[in-house]
């Protein structure tokens, strides 16, 4: 009887195991068969909660993906609660988030020890640019003029922004800086300002803002401040903004991406990972996207995964020099 | 008269059956959310954001501005009901809007504050048209040190408020600026206190303190007498008009009217906000009574001026972002995107050449007070009832919609652990007498202070002479003196005259 039973017990278990060993390959088969959880590291409104429910919605009324995407917010830690959170995911082909320049960053400032190499990079989706501005009535008329005044004294101009030292804002401008050939760019004071750093700029209260070029435009057409470069490579074509020339253009041979793109979950499974790159490529290519982007101002830029990752791995090391110099690195 | 034309031509835009109808839409949610403790206007914006992407511009414009001012009408309501601000700019509304409805006063309490919004948000929209771009100019010339002398101004307001007891009120200010230490230090980047938890880095977000120890802090303390058999008697069973009388008006109309320039100037600053708004309109009619000892006690006068205050704030803080294109504000911020998007650039030239979209927002912030006035005040009818419910089913009530408030502004469960911790604080600071206001002002103002001490010595490269560069600095420092000073000048005064 008690024999019986343990065999019994034997079946059931095979049963089980080949049920599940079915189940996983019917899974990568027809991926996606259950909704998705789509993952904003920010608060509603900004800029990672933008680019990821225009993505939902676009992969979504074109049909590319068939399965809903609801857009969850996890803020915090400038996005590292949201990095902490995709850990508890590993291997979980269902959970997306979206990224830019401050995964880098709060890795090597110390803010988390969790790092790019913590998620699965899927693709980059759009690129923005920095900007970088001064007061209608400003000495400085190029970008050059600046730098030239930092070269004999790296306080001569106070830089501002919105960012905290040492994330974006800085570091565009550092960036800059270092390629024109700006010494002791530790010393370059720069001022953060959580509320209207464009309202100290106009109000001459800083002699440089370090910005989005988005923010720039209305200002701009107002004649209320003067742009003096834009970190892209080439000029972009838009508005007022045609008319600002870029970094290599003045001589300073550099370039500032503020990217967005698209992350799995760590150990996301190679055939799902194939899968979203593919939709998402897809998505790119359609008008309704053409149409967001142009709406909200952004650069078309995609790069499919592999790409993306050794862009990162790039990356990462030029930052990681400007805030060796700086002071700020802190390795993990 | 170009000015009566376009207010002409933009109540014309604005009063179309669709504006209406999203306006009072709007004006609704926004009251709604504006209860709701941790929920506000930024929420509500944002989560109106994917339906405006549909909408004419002045459409989404109105809805939003709506949106935002509905949220400072209601903000007030559990201050007054609960003792449970709804954000910050509601705390103030607690300090004599809850002893109020304590008294049996709830109704004239819930009024007050309707009427008050709805004359503060009025005046704030005629000084909108008319004075809207010097004065948006006026507050370029603020930087970081008239910002940091605007902080010292508005923290010198605890003096007054805390005047009974002023070593208590001191230890409180002090706990307040050391919360609002924790978190990242912008201008370093160097991480403070935050215990290695990433929650923390951003620092602790002040509504969490604020329903914390108002809020949780009342239950705790109600626990006391629930332990003790008591609880059973709801603090009020029948309830009259929502209405004020004749001698409440009487009380409120000047502070009313003197507090509503205080908001609309504050608001229009990029740096301040609303909560500093109320918290200085209120400290500014205690410190001007004939009677001080009634603040603080069910004065309503001492609700009536930051619920005035408030509201101006919000209609001048549209002020720098629809005529510089700057926003001032989270919300502020979250509608420039918005507005963006639709294709249209806040700014000097949005006068020019959207001039119809200018207007008829401007003409719908009129009508937008009307609507939230004519919504709040049968809505308070409904909502004063809450005071029927006996206090051992209503606080549990309270603590689950602290909980529910507080998971809201960041979706974690950390914000409980520090809600709870700042419940316990704030029982303790009733039971052994230490004002609290002091330390909510503290935390509001706190960490704005410090960034702007700093980055305004790191703009003089280290010079502190640079706090007093220009009049609006010595006219605040003159201020922040004279309000330290006139508790204890005024009492020297009366008991001077005494003696004689």
């Amino acid at each position: 009887m008690k024999r019986k039973s343990s065999s019994l017990l034997a079946f059931g278990l095979l049963a089980a195991l080949f049920a599940l060993v079915f189940a996983a390959s019917a899974l990568a088969a027809d991926f996606p068969s259950r909704p998705f959880e789509f993952i904003a590291p920010g608060g509603a409104g900004g800029g990672w909660d933008t680019t990821i429910r225009m993505t939902a919605k676009v992969l979504g009324e074109t049909g590319i993906i068939g399965q809903p995407m609801p857009v969850f917010n996890k803020p915090g830690g400038g996005g590292g609660v949201g990095l902490a959170y995709m850990q508890k995911k590993k291997g979980d082909p269902y959970s997306v988030i979206v990224y830019s320049p401050p995964l880098i960053l709060i890795n090597l400032t110390g803010q988390t020890n969790l790092s790019f190499k913590d998620v699965t990079p899927l693709a980059m989706l759009i690129n923005d640019f920095g900007a970088f501005a001064v007061p209608k009535d400003s000495p400085y008329r190029t970008i050059e003029d600046v730098m030239e005044a930092l070269k004999k004294d790296p306080k001569s101009v106070k830089t501002g922004g919105n960012s905290a030292f040492g994330s974006m804002d800085h570091i565009q401008f550092l960036v800059a800086a270092k390629a024109a050939g700006v010494k002791d760019i530790k010393n370059i004071p720069y001022i953060s300002f959580q509320e209207g750093p464009m309202a100290a700029l106009m109000g001459g209260h800083i002699d440089l803002l370090s910005t989005g070029m988005a923010e720039t435009v209305g200002p701009l057409e107002a004649g209320e401040i003067r742009v003096l470069a834009l970190t892209s490579s080439t000029r972009v074509d838009a508005d007022v903004l045609r008319e600002v020339p870029t970094l290599k253009e003045s001589g300073i041979d550099a370039t500032f991406i503020n990217w967005r793109g698209l992350f799995g979950a760590p150990g996301m499974p190679e055939q799902e990972k194939a899968y979203m790159v593919e939709a998402l490529k897809k998505m790119t290519e359609t008008p309704e996207w053409n149409d967001v982007c142009a709406k909200n101002g952004w650069v078309k830029a995609f790069m499919p995964a592999d790409e993306f990752a050794a862009f990162l791995e790039e990356t990462n090391g030029t930052y990681k020099e400007l805030l060796t110099e700086i002071g700020l690195f802190k390795a993990q | 008269m170009e000015l009566i034309q376009n207010l002409f031509l933009g109540f014309s835009i604005a009063l179309t059956p669709l504006n209406i109808l999203w306006m009072v839409g709007g004006a609704v949610l926004g009251t709604v959310l504006g209860m709701l403790p941790g929920l506000g206007p930024t929420t509500g914006i944002a989560l109106l954001l994917p339906l405006t992407f549909t909408m004419r511009p002045e459409t989404a414009l109105i809805t939003m501005c709506a949106v935002y001012y509905g949220a400072m009408f209601g903000g007030s309501r559990s201050s007054i009901l609960l003792n449970v601000p709804g954000d910050g700019a509601a705390v103030a509304s607690c300090f004599d809007g809850y002893p109020m409805a304590q008294q049996g006063r709830a109704e004239a309490a819930l009024a007050i504050s309707a009427i008050a919004s709805f004359i503060g948000g009025l005046i704030a929209t005629v000084a909108f048209v008319v004075v809207a771009i010097p004065v948006a100019r006026f507050a370029l010339r603020f930087g970081p040190p008239e910002y940091f002398m605007l902080m010292v101004f508005a923290l010198s307001a605890t003096a007054a408020i805390s005047k009974e007891a002023l070593f208590k009120g001191f230890i409180s200010l002090l706990l307040g600026l050391m919360i609002s230490t924790v978190g990242i230090d912008y201008q370093t980047g160097v991480l403070r206190f935050t215990f290695g938890m990433m929650e923390l880095q951003t620092g602790i977000d002040f509504v969490v303190v604020i329903i914390g120890i108002y809020g949780l802090g009342e239950v705790f303390k109600n626990l006391e007498n629930i332990a003790s058999g008591g609880g059973l008697q709801p603090i009020q069973k029948k309830f009259s008009r929502i209405w004020i009388s004749m001698d409440d008006w009487r009380r409120s109309i000047v502070p009313i009217l003197r507090q509503t320039p205080v908001g609309f100037l504050v608001g229009v600053l990029p740096g301040a906000g609303a909560t500093i708004a109320a918290l200085m309109a209120y400290n500014n009619e205690k410190q001007l009574s004939k009677e001080p000892e009634r603040f603080g006690k069910g004065a309503i006068e001492g609700l009536a001026a930051p619920e005035a205050a408030n509201n101006a704030c919000s209609v001048g803080a549209l002020i720098p972002m629809m005529t510089l294109g700057v926003p001032g504000s989270g919300t502020t911020a979250v509608m420039l995107g918005a507005l963006m998007i639709l294709g249209l650039q806040p700014g000097p030239l949005l006068f020019q050449q959207h001039a119809d979209v200018a207007w008829a927002v401007i003409a719908s912030m009129f009508l937008g007070n009307v609507v939230c006035a004519i919504v709040n005040i049968p809505l308070a009818g409904l909502l004063v009832r809450v005071l029927a419910v006996p206090p051992r089913v209503l606080y549990p009530l309270i603590v689950a919609l602290a909980f529910v408030g507080v998971y809201t502004i960041n979706f974690s469960v950390v914000e409980f652990v520090l809600l709870v911790i700042f419940g316990l604080v704030g029982y303790a600071m009733k039971k052994y007498k230490v004002p609290t206001a002091p330390l909510i002002l503290a935390v509001v103002v706190g960490s704005a202070m410090e960034q702007n001490f700093r980055m305004a010595l790191m703009l003089s490269d280290g010079r502190f002479s640079v706090f007093f560069r220009n009049g609006i600095c010595w006219v605040l420092f003159a201020l922040a003196i004279f309000s330290i000073a006139w508790p204890f000048l005024s009492s020297w005064l009366k008991a001077r005259k005494a003696a004689i």
